[in-house]
Order: structure tokens, then sequence, then C-alpha cells
């Protein structure tokens, strides 16, 4: 039997864009830009994809890293406000054991002709099978390829 | 144009019922006693439009003062361990603005013949529309309901 725990923490990450909050929005919205920043960020496999951004809709992926651990994301849009804001629920699974639930929330606040954008995640570690530090890491590199997506969209407008 | 805004604020309850984990469990698993325990104040009704109480499925209710505004919520059931933990997700909307996304824990541990209860809410108030404030008082006043239900239903066993 597993030992079952929750470990509850809340984290923010705070990044500039040099970007509209349109622009922004769309990196999240676009299917093509959300694949190149989101879905192939870690270059890993991708076994299973469906995307539906609306209120209500799912995104869900499954992953392999190695051929034989699958890693599984599921997310339900909570909230969407085109240029503004974006709630989401989402799950993490490896294999049949589900490691976390999270609420993360992206505001995107336009600053001069770039975009600060507030990532907050109040998550549910489960089991002891995540790390909160793990995950603001992974959060945080996720954040770095969307500066990239963004410069690259600059470089092809 | 509605000025956006979203604070984010970690709900922590806790509650020992003089029973078992299994029964406090089967109260929040069963509509017929969330109906009769699950309303956030005197002389408001509350109704399932759907409920499916199982991971991956979702609960839709319609509540509030009797003649006044009706919010409607809905529930992501996202982690269920059976008589242990429930981790949900929901989403909360009145006359199409929507107030409210939130996470919420469950947790059923067993201390000698009662069950502590720890109520982990974490949520996203969005726009002003609802407060902290309000939320923690529903849910003391439904928490305390249902220590009331779950005396009612064992005198009646």
């Amino acid at each position: 039997m597993t030992d079952r725990s929750v470990t509850h923490a809340t984290f923010v990450i705070e990044r500039v864009y040099d970007a509209s909050p349109a622009r922004v929005f769309a990196a999240f919205s676009d299917p093509a830009a959300r694949d190149r920043w989101f879905v192939k960020s870690d270059g890993w496999p991708i076994a299973e994809y469906t995307f539906d951004f609306r209120v209500g809709g799912h995104e869900s992926g499954r992953f392999s890293p190695d051929g034989t651990m699958m890693v599984y994301n599921e997310t339900i849009y909570q909230d969407i406000v085109p240029d503004n804001r974006m709630v989401f629920a989402y799950t993490m699974m490896i294999g049949d054991k589900r490691i976390s639930a999270s609420l993360a929330t992206v505001e995107l606040k336009p600053e001069g002709k770039k975009t600060r954008l507030f990532y907050t995640e109040q998550g549910a570690f489960l089991d002891g099978l995540d790390q909160v530090a793990d995950r603001e890491k992974g959060c945080r590199d996720l954040y770095e390829q969307l500066a990239v997506e963004l410069e690259r969209d600059t470089a092809t407008a | 144009m509605t000025e956006r805004s979203t604070k984010h604020s970690t709900i922590v309850l806790e509650r020992t019922y003089d029973t078992s984990p299994a029964r406090v469990f089967a109260a929040w698993s069963n509509p017929d006693a969330l109906l009769r325990w699950g309303s956030p104040s005197e002389g408001w009704d509350v109704a399932y439009e759907r409920f499916d109480f199982r991971t991956g499925g979702s609960d839709v209710s319609r509540f509030g003062p009797r003649g006044g505004p009706v919010f409607v919520n809905e529930t992501f059931y996202q982690d269920i361990v059976l008589n242990t933990r429930i981790v949900s997700a929901s989403n909360m909307t009145s006359d199409d603005k929507r107030l409210f996304a939130g996470l919420l824990t469950v947790e059923f541990i067993a201390a000698g013949k009662a069950c502590r209860m720890v109520m982990t809410e974490q949520g996203a108030f969005l726009d002003g529309h609802d407060k902290p404030e309000n939320h923690e008082a529903g849910w003391n006043e439904m928490l305390d309901n249902l220590g009331i239900e779950l005396k009612r239903t064992q005198a009646a066993a």
C-alpha cells in the first residue's frame, strides 16, 4: 500500500517579454506556436496530443522520455480572457500514478510595448512522487522556451 | 469593460468527526448527502444538474439564496482515493461572469475511532467578484453542517 500524502504549495514565476500581450496570448492559443514551445519543449517523443483551447476544453498529452516510462498531462481550461488571462487545472501522471494536481493562472499585463507575465501555480503534490522545486524549475524552463518562441516569431514577422 | 484582477488564496480548515473516514468520505461522494450538508448558508437552494463522482468525472450544481442570484459551480474530479482523499478542480460563474476557479483537496485521516478531515482550497478569485473571506465562512458553515449530518445518520443507523 502506498503511503498517501499531499504537499500543498504555491509558486509564482514573473517574466517580461519583448512582445505585446496579444502576441504572448497567441503563443498559448495558436496550436502551431503551442506545439513549438510547450508540447515539444522537452524534445520527448509524443504518443498522443489533443488541444481544445476554450473554457471547458481539454488539452492532453502522453509523452515518453525513454520509450518505456509514460508521462501524462491533462489540462482543463477554467477561464480564458483574450490577451489578458488564462486559468487552467492540470494533473500529471507517471505510469498509473498521479503525481500532482494544480491550478495555474497566467496573467498578462502590458508594460509599454512589452508584457509582464505572472504564472501562479497552486499545486497539490501527491504521495511524495513529485517535488515542488522540480516543478518550479520545469515551469521556469518552459517560460524560457516561450521567450525563444516569441523571438522566433519577431524574426519571421 | 471589467477591470481584470486575480487574487490567489489558500484556505485550510480542519475538523475531527467522531466517526470513520469511510463515513465522512461517503458524505462527499453521495449527492443526496451533499444536498443535505453542502449549502453555504441557511435559506439557500442547491440542486445538481449532473453528478459523476469518479476520477475524470464532473458535476454541475446551481445554488444561491432563494429569490436571489444563481451561482453555477462545475467540479472536475482529479484524484479520488477511496476513504482517503478527494482532489477536485472547480469554477464558479454567475450571470455569465466567472467569479472563481479553485483546487480543493480533502484528506480523511483515521484518528483512533474518529476521522480528522483536512480541507485545503487553493483559489483564484477573479475580478473582485468573490472573496476568500466568503469562501472561508461558507466552508465553515458547511463543515459544521457535515458534523450534524454525520451525527444524524449515525443515530439513524
